[in-house]
């Protein structure tokens, strides 16, 4: 990758899957072509210039100019947060199932001892509420590691999926009491389809905050290893 | 990272996480003494005694200030080569800058300050 097409076309399919705009990437693309001809002029080459990361480049320099993108991200954001969630959710289940018994069995509460019922069903439900959003989190973090301002968008995941949870359980509760708590087929799907609508609604709204445009900062970007010389 | 001349290497990441939070404001310092393009201005930040900061750093950092309407860029031949994109600090980054100065000295002074009581603490 030596010459300023090959930058270019290197970048151009970063920004492509950045989600940026036919017209913006022309406009990036010409501008860094100026620029980088100019610098080639000067003896430079534009693969020390840019350094072996050209994607990542691309992709800060796409942010830093603003352009207007939309966001392919967001459907690998909602299916890998509701697969890690389901995963937690089957996980969290099994674990409760497995560990219930024996805790019921080596605490030995007096007789006399009563449990609040709310503590019960918040560490029941809590425990494996617990582990979903957990693992749709952990998941996000591991598998759109490369995704910009990723750690970000973990942090305010970690944060709304919660409330998103505490949210729609009364409202599934409601449903599920309204329909006799019904488990046919239609209603169950239904009440996943509710709670799959909170979370990946609170992932939407994770991503925005993650990404949102802080007034007057202009911060530096991640510096990097100089290219050459002056020549 | 940035590789700073007769920087040991224990000291670069601590040298690279001071220029983090003075690179934009040093930038348009030396856009203000001269318009550059962008390769000229990587050489004069490695000149200006910063150690090697990439092009790849530098550039992006320049299209947000472009957008942030704090330099503007125009096209200039060059008598050796294509015409150059040449940067040049505008009004409102001129005040930024003078804004930005005055905040570092602040904070210079007051880090100086601070410093400065270390070194004349009775040490055990």
């Amino acid at each position: 990758m030596d010459t300023i097409d090959s930058v270019l076309s290197a970048a151009d399919q970063a920004w492509r899957a950045h989600g940026v705009r036919p017209a913006d990437r022309a406009v990036l693309a010409a501008d860094l072509r100026g620029d980088l001809e100019a610098a080639v002029a000067d003896g430079a080459r534009p693969q020390e210039l840019i350094g072996p990361d050209v994607a990542g480049f691309a992709r800060r320099l796409a942010d830093e100019a603003g352009v207007r993108r939309h966001h392919p991200d967001h459907a690998r954001l909602f299916s890998t947060t509701l697969i890690g969630a389901a995963v937690g959710a089957v996980l969290g289940y099994e674990l409760l199932g497995a560990f219930f018994p024996l805790v019921m069995r080596f605490v030995d509460f007096p007789d006399e001892t009563r449990v609040p019922l709310s503590l019960a069903l918040a560490v029941y439900y809590g425990i494996p509420a617990a582990i979903v959003v957990a693992s749709a989190v952990l998941a996000v973090r591991w598998r759109l590691r490369d995704l910009h301002r990723v750690r970000e968008t973990c942090r305010a995941m970690a944060l709304l999926l919660p409330i998103a949870g505490l949210l729609v359980t009364p409202v599934v509760m409601g449903f599920a009491w309204a329909t006799g708590y019904s488990t046919d087929p239609i209603v169950v799907a239904f009440e996943v389809a509710m709670v799959m609508a909170a979370l990946t609604g609170a992932t939407y709204l994770a991503r925005r905050w993650a990404l949102r445009e802080r007034p007057g900062a202009v911060a530096a970007p991640p510096l990097s290893a100089a290219g050459p010389r002056a020549a | 990272m940035i590789v700073a001349e007769n920087v040991p290497s224990e000291d670069a990441e601590r040298h690279t996480q001071l220029l983090r939070g003075a690179l934009d404001m040093c930038l348009l310092a030396l856009l203000a003494a001269e318009p550059s393009h962008g390769y000229e201005l990587v050489r004069r930040v490695e000149a200006a005694g910063f150690g090697a900061v990439s092009y790849g750093t530098i550039y992006p950092l320049l299209t947000r200030m472009r957008r942030l309407g704090l330099v503007t860029d125009e096209q200039q031949a060059s008598p050796s080569g294509p015409p150059r994109k040449v940067y040049a600090l505008t009004a409102p980054g001129r005040a930024r800058l003078d804004a930005w100065q005055r905040q570092w000295n602040r904070f210079a002074d007051t880090v100086a300050a601070v410093l400065a009581t270390s070194d004349t603490s009775p040490r055990s």
